[in-house]
């Protein structure tokens, strides 16, 4: 668990974040999302001490953050960068296993372990192992950061912006793949991003930032149906948000009424498209109920292809 | 093109053995530069205020002049190798740490962010993450650094550090074009193969980097240690000012002390440098003998005296005891020869008129023309007094460029010039030096100087020099400078030759 109490940061006079309060439950996927220059950044690099707070107090599991012995802390956070940020004089490898050098792993672990994640990640041991990161492409470059933060088996871990410089369908395989870790390894995530639709994929609760004030903290769906203030509307409102959502789909006239032979899974009208979409690819032919009315997979492609012509 | 061809054929050895202390020289400066100059960039990386600073001052230290730094330092750390190899330290640590530094603060904040928040320790985060991605700027550093130390150590030749630059001092000095090629080339050829091979080893690891640096050491340290080992037991010091005359003299002094003192090794620096170089030299104990000319000791020396002898005797008398009074030196007994001020002509024009001294010159001088330097022709001790002390009038008198006038005479242009006795171009160009009979000119007889303490350790050093007490005729000194300077022959040889045909040495 973090906790973050009063927590103020001021930048050579400039406020930076105001009088914060904020707790991040074990397991949970958090993403803290707004505009850049909102304060996100200063917020996590808060949790692993890179930064400190002006006032406020910053805990992990009840441990007092600026108390905590600096190098005893980070070897058990993980913590991905934007693009990578890979050491571009060290091999894959190398790269993958800083952590354990600090931990003073054997080689032969090291290995073991490093070949399991790059494998985790989708990326073939033989293949890559001995590459520089100039080798890389912009996507495996970020999977080998996230092997790196996950190589030490953090039960926490950062990710600042990690996915905003990559192309969008390595954007979207990537965010597939934290989401797979997460429920793979049952570790907490904090997640930096200033995309919106990023955050409402991701999250398992979300904290929205501004001007240093967290204005709503929730689960998305919360968060979209009751707006705390104008801004997070706005925010959150681009025109096709609302569209990701279930009870958006009945809007536009999809949904029958149940039959007795149907046997669907329960979903709630503020439950995105992605978890329908999810749901189907483990089980192609299940049906959903939302509100009493039944969904089948077909309707989901209907209605793709539908939005997208509104769109 | 032969020429010089044969001339590095000849001089082969030598020549390896000054390119041999040439690379010492650099190697070992570049070495101290580098342990002195990444540490410090290092250092200061994380207070950056204090980079700045030293930056400013590193930058203002290489604006100095380096023969400016080299004259701050004589008096400091005496002459020879020392000093030249901490000027050129000076010169090396500007670009070596101005690269680290510029290395180490632009390597992406994000790189060092992401070591950082792995936990990485100072040393890791240095060598693995620091050191290697600022390693292409660095070298590019001591690149530059080598090559700037190799262009500068020739400077090291004028204070007696050696190395290549002591032909190109020689060359200049003894008018060698060869030696002056020779050294230059050699010197440019060096810094080129340096900068290269350094541009190689950019390619390899960090770690058989350091390891490769390692093994230099050993072998620089070892190779030191062998050198001193072997040495025998007592060296004496002996250097010459600049030019071919003192660098036979001391070969000669070299040759008569090993003769007679089995287990003395006589060290020679040649072209050590100008009279208060030597004269400093010789009282911190730097260099043991050198030899130096009565009138100069009056002259420069020793503090005024009222009156000062033009006679040759005499000076030598007052030097002597002024030396040893004023500095506690001992000044050993002259050599028959003096390189002073003259009047030269033509030797069919001595002839036909009978002229052997001034004396004799001024019952003919009307009918001869004149011309002289700049600065005799004006002097009070030059020309005009000799005007007054002799009553010389002469057709004409006109003022010449030092190195045209013996030629100008020779060529019939004009009569008599001014010139020193034993100038080898007296010889070349067969011209006759005339005696001061009045002794007009101050005396400038030569011999060996050195503390009094040293004479009294070494008295079979004495008496090996004494032999020379008045050998050595303003003749044969003409001849043997004629033989090195317009020749081009070794001084090594010169003098051995001279002393064998003399039986002084067998
Ligand atoms: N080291 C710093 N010095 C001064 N101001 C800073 C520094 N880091 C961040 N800021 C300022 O603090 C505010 C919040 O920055 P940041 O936490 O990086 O925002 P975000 O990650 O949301 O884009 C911005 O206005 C930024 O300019
Ligand atoms: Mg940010």
């Amino acid at each position: 668990m973090i906790e973050f109490e009063n927590v103020s940061k001021t930048y050579e006079q400039q406020p930076a974040l105001n009088d914060l309060n904020l707790t991040i439950n074990d397991g949970e996927l958090f993403v803290l999302v707004g505009p850049s220059g909102s304060g996100k950044t200063t917020l996590l690099k808060m949790i692993n001490k890179l930064i400190e707070p002006t006032t406020g107090t910053v805990k992990i599991d009840g441990q007092d953050v600026g108390a905590a012995d600096i190098r005893q802390l980070r070897h058990q956070i993980g913590y991905v960068l934007q693009a990578g940020a890979l050491f571009p004089n060290m091999t894959v490898e190398q790269n993958a296993a800083i952590q354990l050098d600090q931990l003073d792993w054997d080689v032969r672990q090291k290995h073991d372990r490093i070949n399991e994640l790059l494998t985790r990640v989708d990326l073939d041991p033989q293949t890559y192992m001995e590459r520089m990161p100039s080798e890389l492409s912009g996507g495996e470059a970020q999977r080998v950061g996230i092997v790196r933060a996950l190589a030490s088996q953090p039960k926490l871990i950062l990710m600042d912006e990690p996915f905003s410089a990559l192309d969008p369908l390595s954007r979207r395989r990537l965010q597939q793949l934290v989401l797979k870790l997460h429920q793979e390894l049952a570790c907490t995530i904090v997640f930096v991003t200033h995309d919106m639709q990023e955050a409402i994929k991701l999250a398992d609760r979300l904290a929205v930032i501004h001007n240093g004030d967290l204005l709503q903290v929730g689960r998305p769906q919360e968060i979209i149906a009751n707006p705390a203030s104008e801004f997070v509307a706005d925010f959150f409102d681009d025109g096709t948000t609302r569209n990701l959502f279930l009870s958006q789909v009945l809007k536009t006239g999809f949904g029958r009424l149940p039959e007795p032979a149907d046997q669907p899974v329960k979903l709630a009208g503020t439950d995105t498209i992605f978890t329908w979409a999810d749901l189907l690819n483990q089980h192609p032919r299940q049906l959903v109920t939302v509100d009493d009315l039944v969904l089948e997979p077909q309707d989901l492609l209907s209605y793709m292809s539908q939005i997208g012509q509104v769109s | 093109m032969t020429a010089f061809g044969n001339y590095l054929v000849k001089n082969g050895n030598d020549l390896l053995a000054s390119l041999g202390q040439h690379i010492f020289i650099s190697l070992v400066a570049a070495l101290i530069a580098i342990v002195i100059a990444i540490p410090l960039a290092v250092a200061l990386v994380n207070h950056r205020r204090w980079g700045e600073v030293v930056l400013q001052v590193t930058g203002v230290v290489q604006t100095i002049p380096s023969l400016a730094v080299l004259g701050l330092l004589i008096p400091l750390v005496g002459i020879g190798t020392v000093p030249s190899i901490i000027a050129l330290v000076l010169y090396a640590i500007m670009p070596i740490f101005q690269n680290t530094y510029a290395g180490l603060t632009n390597i992406d904040p994000l790189l060092i962010e992401a070591a950082d928040a792995f936990g990485m320790s100072r040393r890791f985060k240095l060598f693995r993450v620091q050191l290697p991605l600022a390693m292409p700027m660095i070298l590019s550093g001591i690149r530059i650094a080598v090559v700037l130390i190799i262009g500068t150590a020739t400077l090291a030749a004028l204070i007696g550090g050696g190395g290549l630059g002591t032909y190109i001092i020689t060359g200049i000095q003894t008018n060698n074009d060869q030696a002056l090629i020779a050294g230059a080339v050699l010197s440019a050829i060096l810094a080129l193969v340096a900068s290269w091979l350094i541009k190689v080893l950019s390619r390899v690891s960090v770690k058989k980097l350091l390891y490769g640096l390692g093994i230099l050491a050993v072998l620089g340290v070892s190779g030191g240690i062998y050198h001193q080992a072997t040495q025998p037991k007592e060296t004496i010091t002996i250097a010459g000012k600049l030019g071919g005359e003192p660098d036979i003299l001391i070969h000669m002094y070299k040759d008569l002390i090993e003769q007679d003192n089995p287990n003395v090794h006589v060290v020679l620096k040649p072209n050590f440098g100008g009279t208060t170089f030597l004269f400093k030299g010789l009282q911190s104990g730097k260099i043991d003998i050198y030899p130096e000319f009565t009138g100069t000791v009056l002259q420069t020396l020793v503090k005024q005296p009222k009156h000062v002898s033009h006679d040759p005797a005499k000076s030598y008398q007052q030097a002597k005891a002024l030396l040893k009074k004023q500095y506690g030196l001992d000044y050993l007994k002259p050599m028959k020869y003096q390189n002073n001020y003259s009047l030269a002509l033509r030797k069919q024009d001595a002839e036909k008129y009978h002229l052997k001294t001034i004396s004799d010159l001024s019952q003919v001088s009307t009918t001869l023309t004149s011309a002289f330097d700049t600065d005799f022709s004006q002097q009070k001790d030059g020309y005009p007094g000799l005007k007054t002390a002799y009553g010389l009038v002469f057709k004409s008198v006109q003022t010449m460029e030092p190195s045209l006038r013996y030629q100008a005479v020779a060529d019939r242009k004009v009569d008599v010039t001014d010139a020193y006795t034993t100038d080898p171009q007296i010889r070349q160009y067969h011209l006759v030096t005339l005696k001061d009979d009045k002794s007009f000119f101050p005396a400038y007889q030569g011999a060996p100087l050195m503390k009094a303490s040293f004479a009294k350790q070494h008295p079979r050093v004495v008496k090996s020099l004494n032999q020379l007490n008045g050998k050595v005729t303003t003749k044969q000194m003409q001849e043997m400078n004629y033989q090195v300077t317009v020749k081009h022959r070794k001084a090594a040889t010169v003098a051995r030759e001279f002393l064998q045909q003399q039986h002084l040495l067998k």
